[in-house]
């Protein structure tokens, strides 16, 4: 651990650190902007925004005489550790593919399928029948298997047909979201009961399946938190212990890193790359049994024209992470902060949510940069016009 | 000595440095009108940084470089084109879908009014293909043309434009034997005719054939310049290691037991063309010798190395391994019964270039229960193996256990395959161009190992292209041609220039016929 620190993770930080403090910054100025352009905001109305960019998580709401109030607000910190489950667990995922070579852009596919599995079992097991946590964990399993199903398709076409996982990935994200609305489109779960709403699924708190709160909503009251969270932690704890620790975590590096050499070694270089994908593809389904199992969140059937956005924002959790699985547990919570200072500023301001949109585009955008810088930090950048890789090049000719 | 028309270049004190290290310390490098004068040293001995200041790439802190005695500053390649100083790289700077006349005369064409002189520049080739022996046909594309041929259209870029000074990077590594023959006889040609050659290499007995006088570098010092005739391949070496070399690999005779790897009629199809890339291959090896397989590039050796370690498959035939049918085994079935293989390319095959220089070492012994337990990797056990193989077999790297293995040195990344493989103690060696691209110091090394190894009693299969390695180093020569073996040849009894001939495929083995018959 010590030695990881040492080598990349102090640059890692720093890279991702930088990058946030950017992008906040940028965030802020571009609340300026509007805020000095537009008279009905003015310059009060923007400081009072970047003030809860800065800090919303701390906001308790506008005191009497109107001016905004700071202090620790439980129902924030709830909510951000909510909206954490599903981005952790898909940043997990892409992280884990990017570590054995694979770029998993799939993840939304992958969430698709695990929330129709967990909706269908969570939904369809009457609960006077079977205790209720035993209907809980068969949804959460069986949305982790849907997940991995949906993520071995590309990563058999990878290993088979030498198919690009990409190119299968998109293709399978879109077979997912049309597949999922036709098979809740023939299904008896759409919210009937509920007359306001339509082409909603009936939470599974209908059929009182909910993920238990273990008295964290007595710590962060007011929020949506639940055991869930402290399940997604673990499980990065679990991916980075196999991923470093063992054997099996060996096997798929070296088969992501030259897949020649793993198969020279004798390692099955067709099953590992199989297994990523899908062990990529349980993890976007656990986020979305985990998100779906808390009890309170809808589920909006029609998905065939979009796809969920937790999927593509788990790139940018990975990204943000260096795709280290312990490091995604925070970047996870990260951006599931902007989140809640988005709903905070909508709420609060004249501006919206999407204010914080654009912090975490200019984030994810140095994030990636990021891994540049890092790459030329331990050399290994390859000779570009900078003055730097110039000189490690006149070094190799010296060895030459 | 004084005399300065004596000399065409001289490069007098010349010192390089780069951040941290010191590429030329003090070298002087004297060429005279009309001889070769081989440069030799090992890999980052300063050669090609010395080069590259004569050719203006680098301007060097100290010293200076005369042309026929006058002092000449040479800022970039065009002024040592100016000065008619001229360079066949070791990779060739063609355009394969180019003619070669085309490639000639590309960056100095004749033109008049913006249209080109082909016709002009088209005599001035031919006359000079004639007048230095340099056959080749000027319609071809490079792309149609051997490596050899694509050399020597290199060589008449730089007569092309008249150079006088002509220097040849590493010409000879990509040459079979009889093409390095013909270059040898082109170079003594061009000399004939006044030119002046430096000739860059660290093959030994080219440089004996061929050179008029040697200096040698060692670590950016100036080691000493001496005559060619005066000296010997074991002073040379000495200067150029520091030590002295054993040349010739010193073994006992071989005293083979058991068969240990038997191949009967194997057949691999080829991924290139429809053709079997190796036909029909039948061979033993023992337990207690080096059995090596000889040819020129691309005659089905990769791919029979392929078939046997299981990378391919094999459509034909039958492999036998310690008694042991291992025909249609895994790759790690092989390599539990008994296969050790330092693959033909390390880059490829032979390391995860991203896994540190521990990962690599166990990459084969991994899950072994010595290295894991349940699945979990006990980091203590690698890390001493690790440091264990790097003490025995002296691979040097920057961090030690902990060095990423893409930053390290190819002889050593050499030395670690080299390490993981033999310290497996598996009775069949697998060896597959071993010293590709080392110097001798690191050769002398591997071969010693692998010597070591027959006399422990593993049976040694040899694959290789170098034919001093072939000669010195195996007990039984089988030749490899077109996906055959063509013939069967004892080291001790055949000649090199016969060993070319078969490998060329211009002989087969009389005895081999028969016995087909």
């Amino acid at each position: 651990m010590k030695d990881l620190l040492k080598k990349e993770g102090t640059t890692s930080v720093l890279a991702t650190l930088i990058s946030i403090i950017i992008g906040l910054l940028a965030g802020s100025i571009l609340i300026l902007i509007v805020g000095v352009t537009d008279k009905t905001i003015g310059i009060n109305g923007a400081w009072d925004a970047i003030r809860l960019v800065l800090m919303g998580l701390f906001n308790t709401g506008r005191t009497a005489t109107g001016a905004l109030a700071f202090g620790f607000n439980p129902a924030n910190f709830g909510n951000m550790l909510f909206r954490a489950i599903p981005l952790i667990l898909t940043g997990l995922s892409v992280a884990l593919a990017y570590k054995t070579g694979l770029f998993n852009i799939g993840a939304a596919g992958q969430y698709l399928a695990g929330t129709w599995a967990t909706l269908f079992v969570a939904l369809s097991i009457p609960t006077s029948v079977v205790p209720a946590w035993i209907v809980w964990l068969l949804a959460f399993l069986a949305g982790i298997l849907a997940g991995a199903l949906w993520g071995a398709i590309p990563g058999l076409l990878k290993a088979t047909l030498n198919i690009n996982e990409v190119l299968a990935c998109i293709m399978t994200n879109w077979i997912a979201a049309n597949l999922v609305t036709w098979a809740f489109d023939l299904s008896k779960l759409k919210n009937v009961t509920e007359g306001t709403k339509t082409a909603y699924i009936y939470k599974t708190s209908f059929n009182n399946v909910q993920t238990a709160k273990v008295g964290l909503d007595k710590i962060f009251s007011g929020s949506q938190v639940n055991g869930g969270i402290l399940i997604a932690i673990m499980i990065a704890v679990l991916v980075y212990i196999v991923m470093t620790r063992t054997t099996f975590g060996y096997e798929l590096k070296a088969c992501g890193s030259n897949r020649h050499a793993a198969r020279y070694a004798g390692i099955k270089d067709k099953r590992s790359i199989v297994l990523s994908m899908a062990l990529a593809g349980a993890l976007s389904g656990a986020a979305a049994s985990l998100y779906y199992l808390s009890g309170n969140p809808e589920f909006f059937w029609s998905t065939y024209q979009s796809l969920p956005a937790a999927g593509f924002n788990g790139i940018a959790v990975a990204l943000l992470g260096a795709c280290n699985p312990i490091a995604v547990i925070f970047t996870g919570m990260f951006m599931s902060m902007l989140e809640v200072i988005g709903s905070q500023i909508t709420f609060l301001t004249k501006y919206n949510e999407f204010i914080t949109d654009v912090i975490i585009a200019v984030i994810v955008y140095l994030s990636a940069f990021s891994l540049v810088i890092k790459m030329w930090i331990s050399g290994r950048g390859k000779k570009k016009k900078t003055p730097k890789a110039q000189k490690s090049d006149e070094k190799k000719g010296v060895h030459a | 000595m004084e005399q300065a028309p004596e000399y065409v270049i001289e490069m007098l004190h010349i010192t390089k440095e780069f951040p941290g290290i010191k590429a030329n310390d003090d070298i002087t490098l004297q060429l005279k009108k009309g001889e070769i004068h081989a440069l030799l040293g090992e890999n980052g001995a300063g050669k090609s940084t010395l080069m590259s200041v004569l050719f203006g790439l680098y301007q060097p802190e100290e010293g200076v470089i005369k042309k026929d005695g006058k002092v000449v500053q040479i800022n970039n390649p065009n002024d040592a084109t100016a000065l008619h100083i001229g360079m066949v790289h070791q990779h060739f700077k063609l355009i394969d879908v180019f003619t070669v006349l085309d490639n000639i005369i590309l960056g100095a064409e004749e033109t008049k009014l913006g249209f080109l002189q082909k016709k002009s520049a088209r005599k001035k080739v031919e006359e000079l293909s004639k007048k230095y022996g340099l056959a080749v046909d000027l319609d071809a594309k490079i792309e149609d043309i051997t490596v050899g041929q694509q050399q020597r259209v290199e060589i008449l870029k730089m007569l092309y434009r008249d150079n006088e000074i002509l220097i040849f990077d590493e010409p000879t590594a990509v040459l079979t034997p009889q093409e390095i023959e013909e270059l040898m006889q082109i170079m003594k040609g061009l000399v004939k005719e006044g030119k002046s050659i430096l000739f860059i290499s660290h093959k030994l007995n080219e440089i004996m054939e061929v050179s008029d006088r040697v200096t040698v570098l060692r670590k950016g010092k100036y080691i000493g310049t001496v005559n060619t005739s005066e000296t010997t391949k074991e002073e040379l070496s000495r200067m150029m290691v520091g030590r002295p070399v054993q040349l010739v690999v010193e073994k006992a005779p071989a005293q083979p037991k058991e068969p240990v790897l038997e191949i009967e009629h194997m057949t691999v199809p080829s991924k290139v063309h429809k053709n079997n890339a190796v036909k029909d291959v039948s061979l033993t090896v023992r337990a207690g010798e080096i059995v090596c397989i000889a040819g020129i590039d691309g005659n089905g050796q990769t791919e029979f190395v392929y078939g046997l370690s299981g990378l391919e498959k094999v459509s034909e035939g039958k492999i036998i391994l310690c008694g042991k049918d291992i025909t249609h085994a895994s790759i790690r079935e092989r390599s539990l019964d008994g296969m050790s293989h330092i693959p033909e390319d390390r880059h490829k095959h032979g390391l995860v270039l991203d896994y540190t220089l521990e990962q690599n070492l166990v990459l084969q012994r991994y899950y072994e229960p010595k290295f894991q337990n349940h699945g979990f990797i006990k980091f203590g056990a690698v890390r001493e193996y690790a440091e264990y193989l790097i003490e025995k077999f002296d691979v040097r790297s920057g961090q030690g256990p902990i060095t990423i293995a893409r930053s390290m040195s190819g002889g050593n990344q050499q030395k670690a395959i080299v390490a993981r493989e033999i310290d497996r103690d598996l009775p069949l060696i697998i060896a597959v161009q071993p010293t590709r691209g080392l110097d001798v110091g690191a050769i002398e090394y591997i071969h010693s190992q692998l010597v070591a190894q027959r006399d422990a009693g593993k049976a040694v299969l040899l694959v290789s292209l170098e034919l001093e390695e072939v000669m010195s180093l195996s007990d039984r020569i089988l030749v490899m041609y077109e996906g055959e073996i063509v013939g069967e040849l004892d080291p001790k009894t055949t000649t090199v220039e016969e060993l070319g001939l078969y490998m060329a495929g211009a002989k087969r083995n009389t005895k081999k016929e028969e016995g087909a018959k």
